[in-house]
């Protein structure tokens, strides 16, 4: 997460959250399958899902996650988890400057890509990535079971 | 902690020794091992010794403040674990091929937005008209940081490849 000489590099220091949160992810067992997106330029994870773990009737369902820790060291990352699925339905967990809530955390959602997004404040119980990796599958799962 | 979300998830699916492993190579400060042992549902003292594994492992390497270890990534271990996920399945021509696109996505935003550089973005995204676009320049300023990274990752790959991918130099 350090230069050689010291110093933060935020492009380092987000690449290897990257890394870790597709190692770790795979560990979970509602994952298929885990890999480095846009092939090659590995900025995201994205996550293939067994639907069916999930409580999901439907046939493809997909995870993707942004990560950067921030322009400083001690900066607050901005992240993004945000689930989608065959039936069109997507809802997403985000920290990150938006113009449609106070602060940054927030959940959005939305039934189908004609829908306008529903969104909504919420905090998290850490910004720390691999620990914020399990909350969302426990958010996810209440998410997809209250549906 | 223990009773925060996706705890009893993670604790199930993750030894111990694991979760103190991603919570530590993940930090962007150094941390103490009672900073991490809360991350990673651990306590303390086990937090304590699978630090040391790490340390000696040169996963992790140590500095002293207020008082206290602190814990952070090896640069090199970060740098090797990086080199070796560009290598797996890429020779020197598709490094060669990777250089190059990563190259013109970091041309193509430069034209874009008429910026140099990922922070210039970003002050170009605080001047945006709306909100959105502030926000989706932002999002192409974090893109770019990493991108910016992984380019001198490939350079390093490509120069050093016959060490890394571990082939016999050519003897005359």
């Amino acid at each position: 997460m350090f230069a050689f000489g010291g110093g933060y590099d935020p492009g380092r220091a987000s690449h290897t959250v990257l890394l870790e949160l597709r190692r770790t992810v795979k560990q979970h067992p509602a994952v298929q399958h885990a890999s480095g997106e846009p092939s090659g330029q590995f900025t995201r994870v994205t996550v293939m899902l067994v639907p069916s773990i999930l409580g999901r009737e439907v046939e493809e369902a997909t995870l993707t996650i942004r990560w950067y820790t921030g322009e400083s060291a001690n900066s607050d990352p901005e992240f993004a988890f945000h689930y989608s699925d065959s039936s069109g339905f997507d809802c997403g967990w985000h920290y990150e400057p938006n113009p449609h809530v106070n602060g940054w955390g927030h959940f959005q959602e939305r039934e189908s890509a004609d829908d306008e997004y529903r969104y909504e404040t919420i905090t998290f119980g850490s910004l720390q990535p691999i620990p914020l990796l399990w909350e969302i599958f426990d958010r996810l799962d209440d998410r997809l079971s209250g549906s | 902690m223990t009773d925060s979300p996706g705890a009893e998830s993670w604790k199930k699916h993750q030894s111990a020794f694991d979760r103190v492993r991603s919570v530590a190579v993940t930090v962007s400060e150094p941390r103490s091992a009672n900073w991490i042992a809360e991350q990673a549902h651990v306590a303390g003292n086990t937090a304590r010794d699978h630090l040391q594994r790490l340390v000696e492992m040169n996963v992790l390497q140590t500095s002293t403040g207020d008082g206290a270890t602190h814990y952070a990534p090896d640069p090199l271990y970060t740098r090797m674990q990086a080199l070796r996920d560009l290598l797996d399945g890429r020779d020197r021509d598709g490094l060669l091929q990777l250089r190059g696109e990563l190259q013109e996505q970091v041309e193509e935003w430069q034209t874009k937005y008429d910026a140099d550089s990922p922070s210039d973005l970003r002050d170009k995204a605080a001047r945006a008209s709306t909100a959105a676009e502030t926000q989706e320049m932002r999002r192409t300023a974090n893109d770019w940081d990493i991108i910016a990274y992984r380019l001198r990752l490939v350079e390093d790959a490509i120069e050093h490849y016959s060490d890394y991918a571990g082939s016999s130099p050519v003897t005359a």
